[in-house]
């Protein structure tokens, strides 16, 4: 098969998945739409030697790699603030919770911005989750991370959103725990 | 299961991540246990609301539109690379040699297939949906009304297939269309979920088979199953347990219309 006619096959049905993702990283259309065009580049190229059956979770993959790499050029100071290993190792001390005061302090009246302000850390592990359905071995992958740290993150992630003041509506409880 | 050994597997649970055995252990103290039963309908609660508040952002005709260009470009650039050097000319003999070989495979591999005297449905299904999502004639008839559609299908077919209604089960109709499977005309019943599309070929004659009933294509889940005089053959990028229910409730709900 061509190499046209497998990036046909394996990478285009999987595009609204590659984009969502970005989009959720990058949290803007155009930047979204450069990343993806740049990760497809990079599929075209190793297209040969995937196989069918993980295509997706390849795709998403390269996208956030594609991401990472474009985000080091524009948006250095994001890399730096959301570092994955940083946030881990905070979350090691439950008195500090630096994720939870900038969710407090970002202006997040509805779910879809709280879950825009979450560390990219917990983002992208969020949305492979709840919005492309990844297992946590395909998520392990995508991140290159233990599936451990897959479920941490992930119950970090749903944490901070559960606990996000803004969307409590419901009990006062989250106005107790001081920054 | 006590309450030490289940709260670490309470969200593994809620993700789908636990085997039936260990689930229903689970599912047997949540029942008993009001703290993890709380725990565990958070999860199912905020999923909920990320589904319903929180877009899922699919990507824009044009940039579908530019990719499938460069895709092009590219295939027709690298067509081109052997010719451009005579360094390269012993690595173009090479890959020359290979072409023969895949073609030999093919022809064997084709042969073997004609052999057995059979298609597969599930990869020809596959390659029509595919087809169909990339030229974006998925739908042909648009209605989330079956009245709509199953007289548009049967207007184009020798057969009349039933068309569920789905949508209380949370699988909207979008529409139907025709397309091609094995030589034949069938028709395509295509039904939403959440951002997803499925596609479901109907038709009266089985699809010959002999796969499992359930299984996945080139990133694609497919699922067969018969009834209400139909065989019914679903692609989709859903995953396979939501497949799995929708195909349940495809072929167990639909009531003869």
């Amino acid at each position: 098969m061509s190499e046209h006619r497998r990036f046909e096959d394996l990478v285009l049905p999987h595009l609204d998945a590659a984009y969502n993702l970005a989009r959720w990283l990058a949290r803007d259309t155009h930047d979204a739409e450069d990343v993806v065009q740049d990760a497809c580049v990079r599929a075209l190229k190793y297209v040969g030697s995937v196989h069918g059956g993980d295509a997706r979770a390849w795709l998403l993959t390269i996208v956030r790699h594609a991401f990472y790499d474009w985000c080091r050029r524009n948006r250095p100071v994001e890399i730096a603030r959301d570092d994955g290993s940083a946030i881990d190792a905070a979350v090691d001390h439950v008195s500090v919770g630096p994720e939870q005061a900038a969710l407090r302090s970002s202006d997040s009246r509805t779910l879809a911005e709280a879950v825009a302000a979450l560390p990219l850390a917990y983002r992208e592990v969020l949305v492979l989750r709840e919005m492309e359905e990844l297992s946590y071995k395909d998520i392990a992958r995508v991140l290159d991370i233990p599936v451990g740290t897959v479920m941490s993150r992930l119950a970090r992630a749903r944490g901070l959103l559960q606990r996000s003041p803004l969307l409590h509506a419901i009990a006062g409880r989250a106005t107790g725990d001081g920054a | 299961m006590n309450c030490n050994e289940a709260t670490p597997l309470v969200t593994a649970f809620a993700d789908g991540e636990i085997d039936r055995l260990r689930g229903y252990s689970i599912r047997k103290h949540l029942d008993g246990c009001a703290d993890c039963k709380a725990k565990y309908e958070a999860v199912l609660a905020l999923r909920e609301r990320l589904r319903t508040e929180v877009p899922y952002f699919v990507a824009p005709p044009g940039l579908r539109a530019r990719l499938g260009v460069l895709a092009e470009e590219t295939s027709v650039a690298q067509r081109r690379v052997p010719q451009t050097s005579d360094r390269w000319r012993w690595l173009a003999g090479g890959a020359f040699a290979g072409s023969l070989a895949t073609v030999l495979v093919w022809m064997l591999g084709t042969a073997v297939l004609q052999s057995r005297g059979n298609v597969d449905p599930g990869l020809e299904a596959v390659a029509a949906h595919s087809r169909a999502t990339l030229g974006q004639h998925l739908i042909q008839v648009a209605s989330a009304d079956q009245h709509t559609v199953k007289p548009w299908l049967s207007s184009r077919l020798d057969y009349s297939p039933p068309v569920p209604d789905l949508a209380s089960a949370g699988f909207p109709l979008l529409g139907g269309r025709l397309d091609y499977l094995d030589g034949h005309a069938v028709a395509v019943l295509v039904y939403g979920y959440r951002q997803h599309t499925i596609d479901v070929f109907v038709r009266p004659e089985p699809f010959h088979d002999a796969s499992p009933a359930a299984r996945s294509v080139r990133g694609f889940n497919v699922a067969r199953a018969a009834g209400s005089g139909m065989d019914w053959l679903a692609v989709s990028d859903v995953n396979a347990d939501v497949l799995g229910q929708f195909m349940q409730r495809l072929v167990g709900g639909s009531a003869p219309n």
